[in-house]
């Protein structure tokens, strides 16, 4: 699902934040991409969702060479993947139902479907009923939820979580985690970056290590 | 379609929704707008009533011929009638038109001149084809003969009245283009500060896949009703001139017995404002988000 080789990230002012990366996350495997801050965890998500491209290197995220795809084609691509945020990201002023509908909308998804798949992403993560409310009225857990279902509504094969339960107590965080969990139980491909060594160590998932933009390792 | 219809509709009443929820500032554009519309707006129509007004005044391109004072005047009318391309011809005798002249000017009755007549005999020639250059040219046929002193043609003041109202017309061309590229202007810079505004909801919809095309429907919409609003507000201070000028001119009629009444844009071109309210206001939306557009791809 995932192929990153010899991958190579400078931004413009010189910084170096990745360095000859490279690691493959086959279909329906869930993975943690882990290490200290600025070892390159963002900068690769961001890679492989297209927000940046490498200055060197070769990435393919489901059968998409990613360098080769012109900028045209990249809202479709980006159609295929669920983001979750670690600030979640949601739109404060639309309603939970529209947050979540968004990647249904921008698809051009009208109607009885929308409605019927929100609603459904909704019970997945626990907030049916809360639909009609502002983000703002949920507390910072029911927030990630709602990132999360947003992530998973149009159903893409592979979800990119970074940091998600930065935010939130250790409760919340196996919680949300567990949702990962299931999702992909599912056959839904899951990397998540976080640098919780507690989440990593309970759910005995394969691991990938960074460190300052270099390969540490891919358990 | 159908869905394409839908969507639409859907950002349309979005749209709505965020101009009530900020009123201040959308009316405030608006009228801004309306006022920049309506300055041109008004010097157009104020053209056109001066155009329809001299429409009422404007002969038919008559010639006056001056004749030789004490000349022949019976046989020099035979001549002029002779010539090619006149119609017909009318003889005003000198004392006829010192009566004339003194019924016109009010002096009658007062004893001014005497005995003693000053004016020729002049005749008013039809020219069989009007137009400027027929009766130009019958005008120079006019004064080779030997009995005419003097030929006037009456569509001097006419020609002259056309040409400064084609400079007006220039001068409201140039100032509505002028103030056009600026009300593009401004709308593309209220559209830069939405768009600024709406950053995290930008990313967000490029994050799941919105197009181009998504993201700058909602602000070509917001372009296009402001404009479209401040063409309205431009109408609006227009009727409310032409009210406010009813009056004067209703005096200026009593004053000339005339009955002119003013007159405002036609339906067909209101309609033609509001739509070019609309499509400048779509215009510098489109500027405006075609250029954070650029800066947010990679």
């Amino acid at each position: 699902m995932i192929e990153l080789k010899h991958v190579f990230k400078r931004y413009p002012l010189g910084t170096e934040a990745l360095s000859d990366v490279g690691f493959t996350l086959a279909k329906g495997e869930m993975a943690f991409l882990t290490g200290p801050s600025g070892a390159g965890k963002s900068t690769v998500l961001k890679l492989i969702c297209l927000l940046e491209r490498p200055t060197r290197g070769q990435i393919t995220v489901n059968g998409h060479e990613l360098v080769r795809l012109p900028t045209r084609r990249l809202p479709y691509f980006r159609r295929q993947i669920g983001v979750v945020f670690q600030d979640n990201r949601l739109l404060n002023e639309r309603t939970v139902f529209d947050n979540v509908a968004l990647p249904l909308v921008v698809a051009g998804m009208t109607g009885d479907e929308v409605r019927k798949r929100v609603l459904a992403a909704l019970d997945k993560v626990g907030l049916r009923g809360r639909e009609r409310g502002s983000p703002l009225a949920l507390s910072g857990g029911e927030q990630q939820r709602v990132g999360i279902a947003r992530a998973l509504v149009h159903r893409p094969p592979l979800l990119i979580a970074d940091e998600p339960t930065g935010n939130l107590d250790a409760a919340l965080s196996d919680d949300i985690i567990d949702l990962f969990r299931e999702f992909n139980d599912h056959g839904v491909t899951v990397l998540i970056a976080t640098h919780d060594l507690r989440q990593i160590d309970r759910l005995k998932k394969r691991v990938i290590r960074l460190g300052a933009g270099h390969m540490l390792g891919a358990a | 379609m159908k869905a394409y219809f839908t969507r639409h509709a859907q950002v349309f009443m979005r749209t709505l929704g965020d101009f009530a929820r900020s009123p201040t500032p959308t009316v405030m554009t608006v009228m801004l707008i309306g006022l920049t519309l309506a300055l041109p707006t008004g010097l157009y129509v104020g053209l056109l009533n001066l155009q329809r007004l001299s429409q009422g005044w404007r002969p038919h391109g008559s010639l006056s011929v001056y004749l030789k004072k004490g000349g022949a005047d019976r046989e020099a009318v035979a001549t002029i009638r002779r010539v090619p391309g006149v119609a017909t011809v009318r003889y005003v005798s000198p004392t006829r038109g010192l009566r004339e002249f003194k019924t016109a000017s009010g002096l009658r009755g007062m004893g001014l001149f005497g005995r003693h007549n000053p004016l020729p005999g002049v005749v008013i020639v039809a020219p069989a084809r009007p137009g400027p250059h027929s009766v130009a040219l019958l005008a120079t046929r006019l004064r080779g003969l030997p009995d005419v002193t003097h030929v006037q043609s009456n569509l001097v003041w006419v020609e002259r009245l056309d040409a400064a109202l084609a400079v007006g017309r220039r001068l409201v061309t140039l100032l509505a283009a002028t103030l056009g590229l600026a009300l593009v202007l401004i709308l593309a810079n209220t559209t830069r500060a939405t768009v600024a505004s709406r950053g995290t909801e930008i990313s967000v919809i490029r994050l799941v896949g919105g197009t181009n095309a998504f993201i700058r429907r909602p602000f070509l919409y917001i372009g296009a009703l402001t404009g479209g609003l401040g063409a309205l507000c431009a109408l609006l201070v227009l009727e409310v001139g032409l009210i406010a000028l009813a009056g004067p001119v209703a005096a200026l009629n009593r004053a000339y017995g005339a009955h002119y009444r003013l007159a405002g844009l036609s339906l067909r071109q209101a309609l033609a404002l509001l739509v070019l309210g609309a499509s400048l206001g779509w215009l510098g939306a489109r500027i405006a988000v075609a250029r954070a557009l650029r800066q947010g791809e990679i």
